[in-house]
């Protein structure tokens, strides 16, 4: 117990690391990554969620073959990839922005697939009702879907934050200092204390965790559900028209009853 | 050459690895979120709670540290003996990746059996009360059947990013398809090619797997129609 208290004493840490003198660590860097990809996440996943609702086949079918191919890695392939591939292009970066950038690039396929949900769910008479009343189609999207769109987005944009700030502790294999490597090192390097520093490491992601819930939750409540994992299977049937199979095998998958 | 002998061979044994801890994950995943989910749904306070207590610590802590912990602080819970030789055993690793994942994952499946619990129609369970089956019967013969079928959906997502959250066995040093690339990048410095495979193969099998979930679905539906045709 009494080693706990002293975990405990140590907050600094496990929150910031040595911030204002040296590098930013621990939990704060956890929260920093998260924001940051979910920001830049969003600018592209609304670009991809309103090109695979587009009626350009052009258009659609990259945005759902980016989208596909992004859900069905793994996180921390995505993470390698950029770990790996931006030193061969030539683009020498901090590993700090390697974890931004491929975390974002996770988020941006996720919330491509919240915004087409949020797209889907608004009545298709909205858009016509805009377009007779002489709007652009631009118009149309801009001022009439996206802003009822992210009303019934709002609430699984929260969850989905809330699974984003926890795969942020992934970047721990590529040796970025988060929460989770600032609890292994000093589990480390104090043997004895292993049990308050894992402790510590649990409560940090918990109790952030825990209030990002409980918001998602109220947001739920006052807005409506409409989740985003159990919205559409990790592929749909229309999608299967994008994988390079011969056109018997589709007629196979794709059969209507 | 960048596949010669051993590591191709390293390769096959990660892949056969990859496929046997996401195979006993989803299955133990599955039988601890049911039973879970049951104990949530259920009046008495001293099932309900735990399992309550349980999923609220579970879904609110990332699957990384959960692998963490039962590599490195479970061996110390036992009592030293075991510890001993769980330590001398090769692939503690690979067990300690299964537990951890199957924490992991049971939380967010007793979820989704839940709401597929609370799916499930009021009269089928007062028309199950009325043919007389007891409580266990109600829900394996009734309650479960119909669930399932309603949860399909969500379940196939969530075993596959099972499937793709095995990948995090690397962290603990599991030789599983992930760990087994960056082992073969380690000594020939060519993790560009080696990382494109196992990109292939994880897309491969989230979309095979993705495919199996749509077919289950279609051949495990109820056909009303006809069930309403013979009694007429």
């Amino acid at each position: 117990m009494e080693f706990l208290l002293e975990q405990l004493a140590n907050w600094k840490f496990y929150l910031i690391g040595a911030y204002p003198k040296g590098q930013l660590t621990g939990l704060t860097l956890n929260i920093v990554l998260a924001v940051l990809s979910i920001i830049i996440g969003l600018f592209f996943g609304i670009l991809f969620g309103l090109g695979r609702t587009s009626c350009r086949r052009y258009l659609r079918h990259p945005c759902g073959l980016y989208v596909d191919v992004i859900r069905s890695t793994p996180l921390l392939l995505i993470i390698f990839w950029f770990y790996f591939f931006l030193p061969v292009v030539g683009a020498k970066m901090p590993l700090f922005w390697c974890a931004v950038i491929s975390l974002s690039v996770y988020a941006s396929a996720y919330q491509a697939e919240i915004v087409r949900a949020g797209i889907l769910a608004v009545p298709m008479g909205q858009m016509e009702a805009a377009l007779s009343t002489g709007m652009t189609r631009y118009q149309a999207v801009k001022l009439i879907i996206l802003p009822q769109a992210f009303k019934k987005m709002l609430p699984s944009f929260v969850s989905f934050f809330n699974s984003l700030f926890k795969s942020t502790s992934i970047v721990y294999i590529v040796g970025i200092i988060d929460l989770t490597r600032t609890g292994v090192i000093i589990s480390q390097r104090q043997p004895n204390r292993i049990y308050a520093a894992y402790f510590c490491m649990a409560l940090g992601f918990w109790i952030s965790c825990y209030m990002l819930s409980l918001a998602s939750q109220i947001l739920e409540k006052k807005l409506g559900i409409l989740d985003y994992e159990s919205y559409k299977p990790e592929i749909c049937r229309e999608d299967l028209v994008l994988l390079p199979l011969p056109k018997t095998v589709k007629r196979f998958l794709i059969t209507q009853k | 050459m960048p596949f010669r002998e051993p590591y191709l061979g390293w390769l096959i044994t990660g892949v056969k690895l990859t496929f046997l801890i996401a195979a006993v994950t989803s299955i133990l995943s599955l039988i601890v979120g049911t039973i879970l989910a049951i104990m949530r749904s259920s009046r008495f306070k001293f099932l309900n709670i735990p399992a309550k207590v349980y999923v609220e610590i579970v879904r609110n802590i990332p699957g990384l540290f959960w692998l963490l912990f039962f590599y490195f602080v479970f061996p110390q819970i036992l009592p030293f003996g075991l510890t001993d030789t769980l330590n001398r055993y090769t692939y503690y690793s690979v067990i300690a990746g299964i537990l951890g994942l199957t924490v992991d994952n049971s939380a967010y499946v007793s979820d989704i059996v839940r709401t597929g619990l609370l799916s499930v129609p009021r009269g089928h369970i007062e028309a199950a009360v009325s043919t007389g089956l007891n409580r266990f019967q109600q829900i394996r013969y009734v309650i479960l059947p119909v669930a399932f079928r309603t949860i399909l959906p969500p379940l196939g997502t969530r075993m596959i990013h099972n499937f793709k959250n095995s990948s995090l066995c690397m962290a603990i040093a599991a030789p599983e398809l992930t760990w087994a690339t960056q082992q073969v990048e380690s000594i020939t410095f060519r993790g560009l090619e080696v990382t494109f495979l196992a990109t292939v193969f994880y897309i491969g099998i989230s979309l095979t797997l993705a495919v199996i979930m749509i077919r289950l679905e279609r051949w495990l539906k109820i056909d009303v129609t006809s069930i309403t045709q013979m009694r007429t």
